[in-house]
């Protein structure tokens, strides 16, 4: 486990003051939420963020922290002192506290605050486990269909001494059809281990879907560009295409302009009710690549009266 | 468990949160829920009423982003819920370009 210095995280020096240490984290808060930050690893970062202000904001791990890792530096092997814990009194519960996400903290934080809360704690009181919280990424087509996807997440917990762990663990989570983007599946028991007996917390898991350029989604509503061919589009025809849901024949109508929808009605997401598949068409030029592809233009050209300018005063 | 057991859970809106599980899956009191849906920031309020004390995952997402902001920007909840209405409006508008098959910028 690497040390982390959480001075070098919140860009402060060791010895700030405790409104310098409130500023740089708002400003680091306000550079990588999720919710407005643009940076690529914004999550992450903002994990550390707040696993560093959860430190440095609190004087009594902030005293304990500057103990255990003065001869330590960023990414150095570190291992908590043996008498770890003793001579210190944490107020909250530790890894469990008043931070919300704080199971989500890194292996270095349990190691350190983790063990000395839950040492003391643990035994004494019977608690709830802690809610989790993950984001998982789905193809559109699993929410037509249902799916499986094994997802794998890193978390905290007591071993038979009290002591916090963390382990790795890979889960296989059935995806219900008619998932919505942004929805959340509720997995009961796999959140963190409960105290004294306690129930285990949940497992929030909330549903994305991977961008497909192919298709946009509004609610269970599914809108996918169709391209077609000019003649397609003039004259009309019946053509083959392929949706979430499966290959579908489609009646193109006569005289359709590029942008033109047509409605599938209950082919969008399944649900009560199901959403309608959006056909956009996109009409698709050939290109004059041939000498038969330009005489076919110029045939046009020649003998079909067409100004789409017309309507600009052209 | 072994690795091959398939996890079955509950699609939240199928099964809504009450006011217990809400507050537990935000790591936040219950009390802290009611004061903000009494203030109309959470849930369904009509004319100074609540209709009810069920939410759905819309409002799981709504009270997690109303927790985070408060706690990191230390923002008061009337703040708090400004700048999650803002998000949300946005995303709104990013979903409807989305839909009309606009670039965001």
């Amino acid at each position: 486990m690497e040390f982390r210095d959480y001075y070098q995280i919140l860009g402060v020096s060791k010895t700030a003051t405790a409104d310098e240490i409130k500023k740089a984290y708002r400003k680091q808060a306000r550079k990588y939420h999720p919710d407005v930050s643009k940076e690529a690893d914004a999550e992450i970062r903002m994990k550390e963020v707040n696993e560093a202000n959860a430190v440095l904001s609190d004087p009594e791990k902030r005293v304990a922290y500057d103990q255990a890792g003065s001869h330590y530096h960023p990414g150095q092997e570190f291992q908590p002192p043996p008498d770890w814990g003793t001579g210190f009194e944490f107020s909250g519960d530790g890894a469990h506290g008043s931070y919300a996400d704080s199971a989500e903290f890194s292996d270095f934080f349990s190691s350190l605050f983790g063990q000395a809360g839950g040492g003391r704690g643990a035994g004494e009181h019977r608690a709830r486990g802690g809610d989790h919280h993950a984001k998982v990424m789905i193809e559109l087509a699993d929410a037509y269909h249902g799916a499986t996807q094994t997802i794998t997440l890193r978390g905290a917990r007591l071993d038979p001494a009290g002591h916090v762990v963390t382990e790795e663990r890979t889960l296989r989570v059935q995806i219900p059809k008619g998932v919505k983007e942004g929805q959340h599946i509720r997995l009961a028991g796999q959140g963190s281990p409960g105290f004294g007996g306690g129930a285990a917390g949940d497992l929030y898991l909330e549903v994305h879907f991977r961008p497909d350029p192919r298709y946009r989604v509004d609610g269970r509503d599914v809108h996918e560009t169709v391209p077609v061919t000019p003649w397609e589009a003039a004259l009309g025809a019946a053509i083959e295409v392929p949706t979430p849901a499966g290959s579908v024949r489609v009646n193109v109508p006569s005289g359709s302009q590029a942008g033109r929808k047509l409605r599938l009605k209950e082919r969008g997401i399944p649900g009560k009710p199901a959403g309608d598949l959006y056909l956009v068409l996109e009409i698709v030029l050939p290109p004059a690549a041939t000498d038969k592809a330009r005489q076919l233009y110029e045939t046009m050209a020649r003998e079909m009266d067409f100004n789409p300018r017309q309507g600009m005063g052209a | 468990m072994t690795r091959d057991d398939i996890l079955t859970g509950v699609l939240l809106d199928e099964v809504a949160l009450n006011l217990d599980e809400l507050a537990c899956a935000c790591a936040v009191e219950p009390n802290w829920i009611v004061e903000r849906v009494e203030a109309g920031f959470l849930g369904n309020v009509v004319a100074g009423q609540i209709t009810r004390w069920q939410f759905t995952s819309t409002e799981l997402a709504r009270a997690r982003r109303l927790a985070a902001v408060e706690r990191d920007f230390e923002a008061n909840p009337e703040l708090a819920a400004l700048v999650a209405d803002l998000i949300e409006e946005v995303e709104r508008l990013k979903g409807r370009l989305a839909a009309a098959g606009l670039p965001l910028a």
